[in-house]
């Protein structure tokens, strides 16, 4: 597009720039194409500082001194843009890479002597990076650093370690669109080991997994302490349990007296009719045929299966009736439609305890009589 | 294994249902407690009655179970540690499902937490041994695993319970009924 400039290099408009800034900036597409090693056609990628991801598919030494420049060396980051210190380079330089530049012993020096990073220490550098080495020695002229960047380093050296630790576990997958990695952040105070690290990031799996287990069992959020919220837990799934097994006692009690063809009639009657009548409604009517363990149970016990027995015997009740029964329905827990949590729990005891039960007390009588009094 | 012809319309509308939301516990949820979920159970578990022909309340219990672990798709480890050890001749199908499902190997049998101060790790480590042994086919995972199966398990097992009940409700309606009748038409 714009040949006439570009150098030997291909970068577009370094034809204007000194040879020194366009060294720089050779070096700033070669780091780029570290960053980005599957893109090595030197495309300028231009992602420096930007998403969080792409430092994660670094080298930790890497990562450790990009966030470390982005967090404390924005100003800087931008004058290497546009070029004007060439001296600051060497920031981005990864330690291990070496073997990628042509002046390596140069440009070690220069970030050994900017380097912050006194006492680096073993666990985010990985083994093997004899570049470390040359920064501890430095390190002593390195203290009339002021503290200020020294704490964000601290910060920065702990969210590295994190990275360092993640990225290591994923280092061969560099493509920087889809890294599955957890972003745990260390706070301050507490320890920044990798082990105390690993062991946080599970904890605090563990401890969403039980969140969502207390919000599952009912009482179980007052409960603190995991011991007890588990015994909650055990307690619920062993009545749950419970439950099923005294509910399939019944059902097999009742199982011989069942004519199946009967049951049939009711499952087509049940669907049938609701869904042509109670069109975006229908889903949402069926929560009355499974009712749930509400205060009032007992009547409902009794209302229900009399609300089944309108569809199963047509002549008896009215058919009109049972129609304006349905289209109540509909129109109660039409509004119910956009809320799918919620409409089987807050469907019985809020609302068909009102709507319903007098429509059905008043039209059931009779039948309710009969399966009392039996 | 039982196809009813409308399991898939339900899963249509299962899928109408269930909105993606985030966070696994509130995917999860959603999916169980739909009413299109109950039908399809309710459905599933009225063919297994009336196929298998039950004998006792074992039976049906067994065969609930395993309605339920068919409806969960075999995508959580507890339907599919059912379905395993109950019906042998379709290994096939579960076979493949477990090749396919299962490709993140879980993480070896792991049930002591790291650092928990040694009274009440052992306590918390207790329980969770319990709580695998209650939900079936979790007796060796780790933590955080077994916490899912067991938020999942407890997700169906309320919908088990609540369909159960209400089928429970209107069949014994319905017997009655066709007993009232039989005696009116005497």
């Amino acid at each position: 597009m714009e040949p006439p400039r570009s150098s030997g290099v291909g970068i577009d408009n370094s034809g204007e720039y000194s040879p020194e800034i366009a060294e720089t900036l050779r070096f700033e597409e070669e780091i780029q194409s570290l960053i980005h090693p599957s893109s090595f056609d030197g495309s300028a990628a231009p992602t420096g500082g930007g998403s969080f991801t792409a430092l994660l598919g670094l080298p930790a030494n890497q990562a450790v001194e990009l966030l470390h420049d982005s967090g404390a060396r924005e100003p800087l980051a931008s004058r290497i843009r546009v070029g004007e210190h060439p001296v600051h380079r060497p920031f981005h330089l990864p330690l291990d890479c070496s073997s990628a530049f042509p002046s390596n012993a140069t440009l070690v020096d220069r970030a050994a002597r900017f380097s912050v990073f006194a006492a680096e220490g073993s666990p985010a550098s990985s083994s093997g990076r004899l570049k470390a080495e040359p920064q501890d020695s430095d390190s002593p002229p390195l203290d009339p650093i002021p503290t200020g960047p020294a704490k964000r380093k601290d910060t920065g050296r702990s969210k590295a370690k994190v990275t360092a630790k993640k990225s290591k576990n994923a280092e061969e997958n560099t493509d920087g669109d889809k890294l599955p990695y957890v972003h745990v952040r260390a706070r301050r105070g507490q320890a920044t080991d990798n082990h105390s690290l690993a062991e946080r990031a599970r904890r605090e799996k563990i401890n969403a997994r039980m969140k969502l287990l207390q919000e599952l069992v009912p009482g179980c959020s007052k409960i603190t302490g995991t011991a007890l919220v588990l015994d909650e837990i055990i307690n619920h799934v062993q009545t749950l349990q419970r439950q099923v097994e005294f509910l399939s006692m019944r059902l097999a009690a009742v199982n011989p007296r069942i004519d199946f063809s009967s049951l049939d009639s009711y499952l087509s009657a049940e669907c049938g009719p609701v869904t042509v009548r109670n069109g975006p409604g229908g889903v949402v009517v069926d929560p009355s045929l499974w009712p749930t363990d509400a205060t009032a149970e007992a009547t409902r016990r009794l209302l229900v299966p009399q609300f089944w027995h309108i569809d199963l015997v047509p002549p008896q009740l009215q058919p009109q009736q049972s129609l304006t029964t349905w289209e109540r329905d509909g129109a109660a827990h039409s509004q119910l439609l956009p809320n799918p949590t919620t409409s089987l729990f807050l469907y019985d005891p809020a609302n068909s305890g009102d709507t319903n039960v007098p429509h059905r007390t008043a039209k059931l009588k009779t039948a309710e009589d009969r399966a009392l009094n039996l | 294994m039982i196809v009813s012809p409308s399991s898939s319309s339900s899963s249509s509308a299962k899928t109408k249902k269930a909105m993606k939301k985030p966070g696994l516990g509130d995917q999860e949820e959603t999916k169980w407690r739909t009413a299109a979920q109950q039908r399809i159970y309710g459905r599933r578990l009225i063919d297994a009655l009336r196929a298998t022909a039950p004998s006792g309340p074992q039976a049906v219990k067994e065969a609930a179970d395993s309605a339920l672990a068919l409806t969960a798709r075999g995508q959580s480890r507890w339907s599919r540690a059912i379905l395993l050890s109950r019906r042998r001749p379709s290994c096939k199908f579960l076979l493949k499902a477990r090749r396919g499902r299962m490709q993140p190997k879980p993480p070896p049998p792991v049930l002591k937490l790291g650092a928990p101060a040694s009274p009440e790790g052992k306590k918390v480590s207790e329980r969770l041994r319990l709580l695998g042994r209650l939900v079936p086919g979790c007796r060796k995972l780790s933590a955080p695993s077994l916490l899912e199966e067991a938020a999942d398990y407890m997700v169906a097992l309320e919908m088990q319970v609540k369909t159960m009940r209400a089928l429970a409700d209107a069949l014994s309606g319905a017997s009655l009924n066709a007993a009232e009748h039989a005696v009116s038409d005497e």
